[in-house]
């Protein structure tokens, strides 16, 4: 606990509280102490939580452990490590979580600012919109996941009712495996495209007006002001936007869980999901554990990759 | 007003709205028809409502999963607060040199999928007697739910001006007294934007309560599958085990919702 307990004294409180000298310094040392009672715990409890674990992760990937043999935490270097590059499963689940988050990501930013864009502006509806668009993202993913298994079950969906009616083939969405990976696709951009739109119309209605207007006397074009002025500056909005559905996007269990079992086949075994497998399933946690030590440091790497090639770009405007 | 671009512009709201409801009116109907009558397609838009699937859960083992969610979702956000709003004013007053490296800690538990956590969790809770019990779940929620109240509240603190904390202090209040009688008060939207926030992640979890409960614990969105196994192809049933499980959640945002907005758009701001 011991970095946590400096404090640094900050010189902004002079400029708050000029005249008492004796009560600032008292007021000000009497702050550092309760300051550290009241990080104390709260950290204490994190670094139990979160740190130690994360820890026991990382050691249980170095060895065999399998829940059925109590003797087998025990260290075994690199094997698991080893297995994994040969993994062909592995891999198969990475391409999959790849398409995966490729398609919702990319899907709910155009879907979620295209919407945000037609929104935009004065109008009356708008309140009722965004109360609306907050359910499916407040849903219990269970929920969502339920909605959609039934959706995209034939003979019992109104969806496949629709289809049929209008004379469009209708598929059995979730046991073709050209299929179903779209259909847990389109669940998640349900669910998620009103998180990017939210996002983005707030930060469009915070736009200052005077570079549009100024852009617009200069007589460019709507679709150049969009260009060269709307979107440079949202462009932090749909950066944050996109980085937390691409966490996200990595984390997706629920639906996989309910709605395709990570089948047919492989066909929607994303890497979270081969993990749980070969975890809770085959009660191999050793290797689970390697599998998400992995996907752990990919995704850490992925998004610093994603903050700081944004930022460079934010320096040079 | 009456421009062919704004008729255009409603339409097409009206559309979105449609198309955002739809599935979720879907499954409210289909908990209120009987077994074969919900599959009967077309689709009846006449027929007579019927409790019998929720009659038939209330009977059930349900409602005790209800009870489970309600008391670990309840118990984890006031000990989530309990202990992180103190600690987000304390970021938030005062520079510590750990700061930088708890911001980061914080991106890193949000970046881990639950397994991460439910691993290790899994086998230390198996030697401490901790698996199929509320107070395992009410402290492995905490691995996501501190962080965030640290995140949230230090927001909202750092939008609260300083002196007049030290006009409390100065008037005898001490420097506790003065986070309880100013700080505190002048954040309570931003507290109630929290509570809900940890509140409805914990309510949601699926993940957790799969693999550390059983059946003494076990949460209502687990317990929903279970007898989607068991009792497969009882529609009726899960729809209305659905839309039990959600009413709490919606009526709780759409009640709230300017918080829940504000939440949601806080991370957008914030960078």
């Amino acid at each position: 606990m011991s970095p946590v307990a400096r404090i640094g004294t900050t010189s902004e409180r002079v400029l708050h509280w000029p005249v008492a000298r004796p009560a600032r310094a008292s007021w000000s040392r009497a702050r550092s102490l309760v300051f550290v009672a009241f990080l104390v715990p709260a950290m204490a409890v994190l670094v139990l939580v979160t740190v130690l674990p994360l820890l026991y992760l990382v050691v249980t990937s170095f060895t065999p452990l399998d829940l059925t043999n109590p003797g087998s935490l025990r260290w075994a270097g690199l094997t698991n490590y080893r297995q994994l590059a040969t993994d062909g499963r592995f891999w198969s689940s990475v391409w999959v979580q790849t398409q995966l988050s490729f398609w919702t990501v990319g899907l709910q930013m155009l879907i979620g600012f295209a919407i945000a864009l037609l929104l935009n502006g004065r109008m009356r509806l708008l309140e009722l919109v965004r109360s609306t668009f907050i359910v499916p993202m407040v849903l219990p993913p269970v929920v969502v996941a339920l909605i959609w298994k039934i959706l995209f079950t034939p003979d019992i969906s109104i969806l496949d009712w629709a289809l049929g009616l209008l004379g469009l083939p209708q598929p059995a969405w979730l046991a073709d495996p050209s299929l179903a990976l779209w259909a847990v696709i389109v669940a998640d951009v349900w669910e998620w495209f009103p998180f990017v739109m939210l996002m983005l119309l707030a930060a469009l209605q915070m736009l200052p007006s005077e570079p549009l207007e100024a852009a617009r006397l200069d007589g460019a074009s709507r679709w150049q002001v969009f260009r060269h002025v709307t979107v440079p500056l949202l462009k932090p909005a749909i950066v944050v936007a996109a980085l937390f559905r691409l966490i996200d996007s990595v984390k997706a269990f629920p639906h996989i869980f309910i709605m395709t079992g990570g089948g047919p086949g492989t066909a929607t075994e994303v890497t979270n999901f081969y993990a749980y497998l070969q975890g809770f399933s085959y009660t191999y946690v050793g290797y689970s554990s390697a599998i998400i030590v992995v996907m752990l440091l990919a995704t850490l790497i992925m998004s610093l990759g994603v903050l700081a090639a944004a930022g460079r770009e934010y320096d040079v405007e | 007003m009456n421009s062919p671009g704004h008729a255009w512009k409603v339409g097409g709201t009206a559309l979105l709205i449609f198309v955002v409801l739809f599935p979720v009116f879907f499954i409210v109907q289909m908990s209120v028809r009987t077994g074969l009558e919900a599959f009967r397609m077309p689709p009846t838009l006449s027929f007579t409502p019927t409790l019998q699937n929720y009659v038939d859960l209330v009977e059930g083992k349900f409602i005790r999963a209800l009870m489970n969610s309600t008391v670990t979702a309840t118990s984890t956000t006031l000990l989530a607060l309990l202990l992180g709003v103190p600690a987000a004013y304390a970021f938030s007053r005062a520079r510590f040199r750990a700061q930088g490296l708890v911001s980061l800690w914080t991106l890193c538990t949000r970046m881990a999928p639950a397994i991460a956590f439910g691993i290790p969790f899994f086998l230390i809770y198996k030697e401490l007697g901790l698996i199929d019990t509320r107070v395992g779940l009410i402290v492995i929620y905490l691995t996501f739910n501190l962080s965030l109240v640290i995140w949230m509240m230090r927001a909202f603190f750092d939008a609260v001006p300083r002196s007049l904390e030290e006009a409390a202090y100065i008037d005898g209040a001490g420097v506790a007294g003065a986070f309880v009688r100013i700080a505190l008060p002048l954040t309570a939207p931003g507290l109630a934007t929290t509570a809900i926030f940890t509140f409805l992640l914990s309510w949601n979890d699926f993940f957790y309560s799969l693999i550390l409960t059983r059946s003494e614990a076990v949460t209502a969105p687990v317990a929903i599958v279970n007898f989607m196994n068991y009792e497969s192809w009882e529609w009726g049933k899960v729809a209305a085990a659905a839309t039990m499980i959600m009413l709490p959640v919606v009526g709780l945002s759409v009640v709230m919702r300017k918080y829940i907005v504000h939440g949601l758009t806080a991370g957008a701001v914030k960078g």
